[in-house]
């Protein structure tokens, strides 16, 4: 952690601060919601990696999307998902939004997230320990330091390509209702 | 003061003030954690999250409004900084500036309401009509105090009520009207708006009220903008009853042990609604404040 190295953090502002203050949607997505109050209050205690939760993804960049996903979250995933303000990160925890996890074969979920919106790392488990939250952060601290963490530009170019799976499972109208995702700022 | 430095303290002093507070949020955090048996976040952690959001691409803005209100807030917070004394610092004090930063405070309140209103989202409307609630009790508490301070020493400046206070330490303020005293410090959670009474922004309740719609750069304004509140009222506390100070670093020093209590009481203590906070601000503050009003008024200066 090179987060008190003052040289480092002038020469590169964005970078440090994108790395130590990772903000997270306040958003229930599935049971494994559970895990973050432990995480976040006096046990584990995640303010002293930077990792906050926020009240609105419009302050947020850091989006966990916890447990499974059925299609109605998917919706406010989505929408969610479009309101942060780049750049911003996905991390899928526990099993369920990699492969359907035990929900695999309900007719309401959906069995794998990077279909529909671009995952930059996932968490194994069901499910995972708050530790392996910490070793994701660290995990996202070393891939936004080398530029490996692009989803959000993704999502911008291959647009096409994840609304037509989003409106395989969502309908034509939550398409036609969504705005086209902002581009980046010159 | 001459005039070439009256314009060197007006740049310098909102930047001043701007790291004092900044350090203070920083404080904030580490403290509550240590008190809450965390480790807590590193001192300059709100250096880092400033230089995030301000880094953000912001992705959206409602409107005019919603752009201007924070830079009205931003000014009011400003022109506050200046005109109240930071040790012996007073570049924009004049004769009655007590009476001036009675309305210069509302200033950064009603920006805030208009950036959050043009947003359009209900919990911004709800976040601002608790704020102005919340004012309403907090407002008479505080007049009633300001009223006693300008009867006791027949002045409405607030330099003179500093120098009145410079003599010993038995000439401060809160020994000369401690009732007033105490009606300040019960009100000073309510002002500076930390636990019991973060009421206005509560993230848990209604999305963290007025700042739902603030993302990247104006988060980061609506942060500046609240930094500043919590210097403005806490330097208004130190130059009205602890004696203000002659240079900056005693004020600092002062500013800071008010501020530790502060965060002692916020640490522990959950949240009150609206009504319980409109009942405990109308009731206790404004009877101390009343009381030390009719005493002053009965004994004189």
């Amino acid at each position: 952690m090179d987060r008190a190295n003052i040289r480092k953090a002038i020469k590169d502002p964005h970078k440090w601060g994108e790395k130590y203050s990772l903000w997270v949607t306040y958003f229930c997505t599935g049971c494994g919601i559970m895990e973050i109050p432990p995480t976040i209050t006096a046990r584990w205690d995640a303010e002293r990696f930077g990792v906050k939760p926020m009240a609105t993804p419009r302050q947020a960049n850091l989006f966990l999307i916890t447990g499974y996903v059925s299609i109605k979250t998917l919706k406010a995933i989505i929408i969610s998902y479009e309101q942060m303000p780049n750049p911003k990160y996905t991390v899928a925890f526990g099993s369920c939004p990699i492969d359907g996890g035990l929900y695999y074969t309900s007719y309401n979920t959906i069995n794998h997230l990077d279909r529909y919106l671009p995952v930059d790392g996932w968490i194994a488990g069901c499910m995972p320990r708050p530790e392996a939250i910490f070793i994701a952060v660290t995990k996202l601290w070393k891939m936004i330091e080398g530029g490996m963490v692009d989803g959000y530009k993704r999502y911008e170019e291959n647009i096409d390509y994840y609304r037509r799976n989003q409106e395989r499972v969502l309908g034509r109208e939550f398409i036609e209702s969504s705005p086209a995702p902002m581009t980046e700022e010159p | 003061m001459s005039t070439f430095m009256r314009v060197v303290w007006i740049v310098t002093l909102p930047v001043i003030a701007l790291l004092i507070s900044v350090l203070f949020l920083g404080l904030f955090r580490k403290i509550t954690a240590r008190i809450q048996r965390r480790y807590g976040p590193p001192v300059y952690q709100p250096v880092i999250d400033l230089t995030k959001l301000l880094t953000q691409h912001s992705n959206i803005s409602h409107g005019v409004m919603f752009d201007m209100g924070l830079i009205i807030a931003l000014a009011g917070s400003v022109v506050t900084v200046l005109l109240i004394p930071a040790g012996g610092i007073h570049p924009l004090s004049s004769s009655g500036d007590l009476l001036v930063i009675i309305y210069v405070m509302l200033i950064p309140v009603l920006g805030m309401a208009l950036a959050a209103g043009d947003s359009g989202n209900p919990n911004a409307s709800l976040g601002v009509s608790r704020k102005l609630i919340l004012g309403l009790g907090y407002e008479v508490p505080f007049l009633l105090v300001l009223l006693t301070v300008m009867t006791h020493g027949e002045t409405t400046s607030l330099v003179n009520v500093v120098q009145m206070q410079a003599d010993s330490i038995l000439s401060w303020g809160v020994f000369r009207f401690p009732l007033s005293a105490i009606a300040t410090f019960l009100i000073l959670p309510v002002m500076l708006g930390i636990h019991p009474f973060d009421i206005v922004g509560a993230p848990q309740e209604i999305s963290s009220g007025p700042q739902v719609e603030f993302g990247g750069k104006y988060l980061a304004l609506a942060t500046i903008e609240q930094a500043l509140q919590l210097f403005i009222v806490i330097a208004l506390f130190v130059d009205l009853f602890l004696g203000g100070a002659a240079n900056l670093g005693t004020f600092f020093l002062k500013m800071l042990g008010v501020f530790l209590i502060g965060i002692f009481i916020g640490a522990v203590y959950p949240r009150f609604r609206i009504d319980q906070a409109l009942r405990y601000c109308w009731k206790w503050p404004t009877l101390f404040a009343l009381a030390g009003l009719i005493l002053v008024m009965i004994i004189g200066g």
